[in-house]
């Protein structure tokens, strides 16, 4: 385990996060479900058909208030990291541990239906990551407000353009009391101002003493948000230090 | 190759802390049957009627085809359209269930791949929504009783146990269907075809009376045989058999025991897939 040296006064806290040995592994040729006739074909033949581990061996900590910016090239288990850690998927080895709620910022759109008006959507969705009707009610106005698009509170959330189902299921999930926040590129789409106010929601949620895990192909917004990185490369974790050094270590690597 | 801890462990600590993990799992339910009723009852002018038209249209035409073309002899008792309508009703919930179930995960993948509530909720609330549903259309099942002078009788006071029965049994059945077809693409059709089978093989438009001695015995051995049974005994006693109960009830709890081996077995790579 990397110590880091500017958690120093945290450092015998509890982790809020514990990965340990963590991997999992996928078959190259996922989408091909098996039929039947499978089923009865010798028992070598459908033996893990090309299987690759996604990680490997992933090993760290993260102490509650902490900023993780996890670093790398497409396809080396960025996103799959943030998937075991948001515990919607589980390890094939090893152990994730996350001790505390999760707010994850992870195709944040999931959970809404097109049939049911934007408000009907909000009970539902917030209910389902653990908000009680009285808590939604008591944020249901300042969520909308977030979203700005009280005009369309009853209209079938189908309706809303793009822009706008991105915002109020933005404004949903970051409203969530969770003590840490997982967020994954979701913020790549939305207009300018209203990333800027999404990404003003996100330092106010740190400031509150949140913990971040922030997957993003920005430098920019790497170094705004996170002091600590992970440079994740070939499934493997490859260095567990500081946001400048995982992106250095990035750009040697991959000349960026 | 998996170790035994690995895929177990992460969900057992998932919930908050600040949030029993069973009043979530209650929670998280409750929304997510109210959201498929709604946008069932939303999205058509009809709605309640449409999920009562069914049997009713299927039990019309069983009642004209036994009573009026074949005359039937001492298949069924009298007043057949309560006799028909008192299983047909219990066997749209477990059709209704158990077919819904095979696209259980697939339906929702976005969701399932975005929240952490526990898996096994996709397959308890398709058991829910058609539970209710089922509950529902009994005020239809009241009228036609009332309509042809049903005499009630205490066993109606059994209703509850067959109910629990019934959810214990689409439950396991959810648990085994709805983790294999993720796999196994081709399960989604042998799943209608069994179901198709299992209409005729259950004492729906027939009393297990009715059935030769041989087949009797084997008919014991279908689970819906004891729980249609007790739905039926509230019009007709003697339609109920506790033979038939306790092995329904044996059959029960093996198929949720397996469900529960099966999804835990499966759970992880079915995330994998999905």
């Amino acid at each position: 385990m990397t110590a880091i040296d500017h958690t120093g006064p945290l450092a015998t806290v509890a982790p809020v996060i514990s990965v340990r040995d963590a991997g999992i592994r996928f078959k190259r040729n996922r989408r091909a479900s098996r039929s039947f006739k499978d089923l009865f074909a010798g028992s070598n033949r459908r033996k893990r058909a090309d299987e690759f581990w996604a990680l490997r061996n992933v090993s760290f900590d993260v102490r509650p208030g902490e900023a993780i910016g996890v670093v790398g090239r497409n396809g080396q288990g960025k996103s799959t990291l943030l998937k075991l850690v948001a515990q919607v998927m589980l390890p094939d080895e090893g152990r994730v541990h996350v001790g505390a709620g999760v707010a994850p910022l992870i195709e944040i759109t999931g959970g809404f239906v097109g049939d049911l008006s934007v408000r009907d959507n909000v009970y539902l969705t917030a209910g389902l990551h653990g908000m009680s009707r009285a808590e939604i009610r008591d944020a249901f106005d300042e969520i909308i407000e977030f979203a700005e698009i009280a005009d369309f509170v009853d209209t079938p959330y189908k309706h809303l353009s793009s822009g706008m189902k991105v915002r109020i299921a933005f404004a949903v999930i970051s409203r969530l009391d969770e003590p840490v926040i997982l967020v994954d590129e979701v913020l790549a789409v939305g207009d300018k101002g209203f990333r800027e106010k999404c990404y003003k929601r996100i330092e106010e949620l740190l400031a509150g003493g949140r913990t971040l895990f922030f997957v993003s192909h920005s430098d920019k917004d790497l170094r705004r948000f996170c002091e600590r990185g992970l440079y994740l490369d070939k499934g493997q974790l490859q260095l567990d230090g500081t946001i400048e050094e995982a992106l250095s270590r990035y750009s040697a690597d991959y000349g960026v | 190759m998996t170790t035994a801890s690995a895929p177990t462990a992460p969900t057992a600590a998932a919930p908050a802390a600040t949030r029993s993990a069973g009043r979530r799992y209650r929670h998280a339910l409750w929304l997510l049957t109210v959201r498929d009723l709604r946008v069932r009852y939303s999205t058509s002018a009809l709605g309640y009627f449409w999920s009562i038209l069914d049997p009713l249209v299927m039990s019309a035409i069983y009642w004209f085809v036994f009573t009026q073309v074949f005359h039937r002899g001492s298949v069924g008792e009298e007043p057949y359209i309560v006799f028909l309508l008192s299983a047909l009703l219990p066997w749209m919930w477990f059709t209704g269930a158990v077919s819904d179930s095979t696209r259980a995960f697939i339906k929702e993948t976005k969701l399932i791949r975005s929240t952490t509530i526990p898996r096994s909720i996709w397959v308890a609330r398709v058991n829910a929504s058609k539970g209710i549903e089922f509950l529902l259309s009994l005020p239809v099942l009241a009228v036609f009783a009332v309509a042809t002078g049903a005499r009630v009788h205490w066993e109606l006071a059994l209703y509850p146990l067959a109910i629990v029965l019934q959810c214990a049994l689409v439950y396991g059945l959810g648990l085994i269907v709805a983790p294999l077809v993720v796999f196994f693409r081709d399960l989604e059709r042998a799943v209608k075809l069994v179901l198709r089978f299992l209409f005729y093989a259950s004492p729906i438009i027939y009393g297990t009376q009715a059935l030769p001695d041989k087949l009797h015995d084997l008919a014991a051995f279908n689970p819906l045989s004891g729980i249609f049974g007790i739905y039926r005994s509230a019009f007709f006693p003697k339609q109920l058999d506790w033979f038939e109960v306790a092995v329904s009830v044996v059959v029960t709890v093996v198929v949720v025991v397996i469900g529960l081996v099966v999804f835990r077995g499966s759970e992880h790579r079915v995330l994998k897939e999905l």
